[in-house]
């Protein structure tokens, strides 16, 4: 895959080009700043950026703020944030949308994880923090919309949400691939989602999952 | 003309003392007259001068001389019945004794023109002229008289008596006008001519008390002269004295204070002797004793009632003397007495001073530290003025918009009344001040902490946490050439440095909830998801507000909740933030057992201070407790 990586700090930076380059990506440029971020994005239209949502200038959350006009311009290039904590200000309403991710920094050590989840949004699809998704839930009562589903199907809706396939899904619940299958037909049903066999329905089940639960006004 | 006039009085007293070293005839008396004569026309001679348009001077010099004019005549018809007649001595016989009213023809001039001038009015106008008539009605009705002794020859016919009793009643009729003069014109005087007056009236009021003394040591068998002396001197000193004072140099002492407290004294002294009078008459009539126990008793009683009288009698005699003074000292007090009770502010005092003074530009400054201030709390630079003192420190001045040497007098009384209400101002100021630095220094302090928080929480998300994560992923490059033993590990390494970075993680968070970054309300939400009881948060639309005050806020919810999960065994929590103004309302009220009492919370109760807000802990026992802050 060809890579653009926009991070401030050099030892982060060095390290996370190292071990892309050793899973065999191409890092077609990594800079320092937003600025730089944008031309580079432009001169290769890699097939997904890698972006610190705090860069310079001004240490706010200026990443966050080019992976919204990376989306917008370059549709077809995805975009995976990471940050140290989770800070959503400038970008909440691109969570959930195709090719666009956000992760803690930290998930880059589990390189199997963290290169499925780059090889997801790269193919348009969603790639989502454990924590994004409570940040997002947290505090809230239950909508009524999600109401009708069950407690393991609720579960398994959330692991769809960070993005992750079926059988990554069976994995972390501890079930087999049917099961998984049959809970996701499940709630695609309750949802009143179509079955019309293609991935994209289970974007909209993640999209309607976040929906009814990010806050209107955020 | 003025001049002129005043010449011609000067002329007079030095006939007269030519007259008396000439002739042996003139005696010692006409010399003695001329010569203090001499003294009031040189005080006419100062006014003269000094106001040359005024026709006080003139009326002054004239006072005296008018009676050595009369002095000298006396001199002459006495040598017309004598062998050796002194010349023009034929003329002056036949007004010897009927001239008398001449005397008193430069006094009521004097109290015709004193201050200002003569008023105007046709009536005024005619009073000199009324009294010329009235003279010389007395000179027709006594023409040719004689004096022998004591005893006056030669108007025995009725014709003169009618003729010198009309003349008598002219020449009263016309002081008594004069006198209305007087009174009409200090009604209607301005402040200076009123002082003036009252310089006149001080003179007058010792020449009565003289006159009054006079008589009485007559009674008491005195020779006239020794009675009659001080009398005569006191119309011939003092009271050119007073007027060229009062022309001159009004405002050289406090006339007011001097009458007044002259006047309470005397009145006091007359009380106290109609007292003892009537009490040693009493005791000696109805109980018989003897009259030295009349005498002690009616001694005791007295000395009982001195004081107490003086007092009140100082008092009615300045109200009614000098009723500006007391009207002024006495609202400085009252207002004094207001500040005390607490209907009044202090700071009123400029207003109250400047009202009493008369003087708007009065301005009262204030010591604050090494400076000076006004009462608004403004540095002004340092004042000239009247130094207001207590226990040796100087605690305010005074400065006069209308500076004069009586102003300051008066002054100096109203500073006296109004010390209290300076020194509260004054405290107050210094206490407003301290207050004010202690704010400022608090709120320094806590933005100070909320930027070391805001940076501490940076630093240790940028900077240790990147770099453990880095070393992280050098080791995860490390890995790739490592048998499974020492692959083994470093997954373990790395899983302990991921343990260290979600410690970080929770660290910085206590430090600064990262998430405020994000709005209070997402940071709110994330605080309250760990809450063990069912937590209702409401947030209406937020402005933009600084991050010392989103902190605040947050940090007032945190601890009320963390309160309320530990001591109000609730089973419902309702926090509600909203907006009032520029400000951040927050409420976070429990259905738990209540009790805390309003000064609780400490902590966040001088956080929320710190940005000048204010936090309000309402919680009746068994009925549940409501935090509310406004930051």
């Amino acid at each position: 895959m060809r890579i653009v990586v926009a991070e401030d700090s050099v030892l982060f930076r060095e390290g996370l080009v190292r071990l892309l380059e050793e899973r065999d990506h191409k890092v077609m440029a990594a800079v320092g700043d937003a600025e730089q971020l944008m031309n580079a994005v432009m001169d290769h239209h890699p097939d997904v950026a890698v972006v610190d949502v705090r860069m310079p200038p001004g240490h706010d959350s200026a990443g966050a703020k080019m992976a919204r006009r990376i989306r917008e311009e370059w549709p077809e290039v995805g975009v995976l944030l990471l940050s140290q904590h989770i800070e959503l200000r400038d970008c909440v309403d691109l969570i959930g949308t195709p090719g666009f991710g956000y992760l803690l920094k930290d998930r880059v050590l589990h390189l199997d994880d963290f290169n499925d989840a780059l090889i997801r949004v790269a193919a348009g699809g969603v790639a989502l923090d454990p924590e994004v998704i409570q940040a997002l839930v947290r505090g809230r009562r239950t909508p009524d919309a999600l109401r009708a589903l069950s407690e393991r199907e609720r579960q398994v809706l959330a692991l769809v949400a960070q993005g992750h396939s079926n059988s990554v899904v069976a994995r972390k619940l501890g079930l087999s691939d049917r099961t998984v299958e049959a809970h996701l037909r499940s709630i695609l049903t309750k949802l009143g989602l179509d079955d019309d066999g293609t991935t994209n329905r289970r974007v909209r089940a993640v999209v309607a999952y976040l929906e009814s639960e990010a806050p209107p006004d955020s | 003309m003025h001049r002129a006039v005043t010449g011609a009085a000067t002329l007079v007293p030095c006939v007269g003392i030519a007259l008396s070293v000439v002739t042996a005839q003139a005696g010692v008396d006409l010399l003695v007259v001329s010569m203090v004569a001499l003294v009031a026309v040189g005080a006419g001679w100062v006014v003269t001068i000094r106001l040359p348009s005024s026709a006080v001077g003139p009326a002054l010099a004239w006072c005296s001389s008018a009676i050595v004019l009369i002095s000298i005549n006396d001199v002459l018809a006495a040598s017309a019945y004598t062998s050796n007649p002194l010349p023009l001595a034929s003329a002056a016989r036949h007004f010897w004794v009927g001239a008398w009213p001449v005397n008193l023809a430069g006094l009521l001039i004097l109290l015709l023109v004193f201050p200002d001038g003569m008023r105007s009015g046709r009536i005024w106008v005619a009073i000199p002229w009324v009294y010329a008539a009235g003279t010389t009605l007395m000179i027709v009705a006594m023409w040719d008289a004689q004096q022998t002794g004591g005893t006056v020859e030669g108007t025995s016919a009725t014709w003169r008596t009618a003729l010198s009793l009309v003349g008598i009643l002219v020449v009263s009729a016309c002081f008594i006008a004069a006198a209305v003069s007087m009174v009409k014109r200090y009604r209607a005087g301005d402040d200076r001519s009123r002082l003036q007056i009252r310089w006149l009236l001080a003179a007058g009021l010792v020449v009565m008390v003289l006159l009054a003394g006079g008589w009485a040591a007559e009674g008491l068998g005195a020779s006239i002269n020794a009675a009659y002396t001080p009398f005569l001197v006191a119309i011939v000193v003092l009271v050119p004295a007073a007027v060229w004072l009062a022309m001159v140099r009004h405002d050289l002492f406090d006339i007011d204070r001097l009458l007044s407290d002259g006047t309470a004294l005397l009145v006091t002294l007359v009380a106290s002797a109609a007292i003892f009078g009537g009490v040693v008459a009493v005791v000696s009539r109805s109980v018989g004793l003897a009259s030295g126990w009349g005498a002690a008793t009616a001694g005791f009683v007295t000395a009982l009632v001195l004081l107490p009288l003086h007092r009140s009698v100082a008092r009615v005699v300045g109200r009614l003397v000098d009723r500006d003074r007391f009207v002024a000292v006495a609202a400085v007090e009252g207002f004094a007495s207001d500040v005390h009770a607490g209907r009044r502010q202090a700071e009123e005092i400029e207003a109250v001073l400047q009202e009493a003074q008369r003087d708007p530009d009065l301005r009262v400054a204030l010591v604050r530290g090494n400076g000076w201030t006004d009462l608004a709390g403004q540095s002004v630079v340092e004042p000239a003025g009247f130094t207001v003192k207590t226990g040796g420190d100087t605690i305010a001045r005074i400065s006069l918009g209308w500076d004069s040497v009586r102003a300051r007098r008066r002054l100096a009384e109203l500073a006296k009344a109004a010390w209290v209400p300076l020194e509260v101002s004054r405290l107050r100021l210094v206490l407003k001040q301290a207050l004010e630095d202690a704010e400022a220094s608090r709120t320094r302090l806590v933005d100070a902490a909320a930027t070391e928080r805001k940076r501490l929480e940076r630093e240790l998300h940028d900077g240790a946490q990147q770099r453990i994560i880095a070393t992280g992923m050098r080791l995860r490059s490390l890995q790739r050439g490592l048998s499974s033993t020492a692959s083994a590990e470093v997954d373990t390494a790395i899983a302990e440095l991921e343990s260290t970075v979600a410690e970080l993680r929770r660290l910085a968070h206590g430090v600064r909830p990262s998430r405020l970054d994000d709005g209070l309300r997402p940071a709110l939400e994330g605080l309250l998801a760990a809450s063990p009881i069912p937590v209702h948060l409401q947030v209406d639309c937020l402005p933009e507000t600084d991050d010392t005050r989103t902190l605040t806020a947050f940090l007032v919810v945190s601890e009320a909740v963390t309160n309320a999960l530990k001591h109000s065994r609730a089973d419902h929590i309702a926090v509600r933030v909203g907006v009032q103004g520029d400000r951040l309302t927050v409420e976070v009220s429990d259905n738990g057992v209540g009790g805390i009492p309003a000064s609780g919370l400490t902590a966040i109760r001088d956080r929320v201070a710190s940005v000048g807000g204010g936090l309000r802990v309402h919680s009746p026992s068994g009925c549940g407790t409501t935090v509310s802050a406004v930051v």
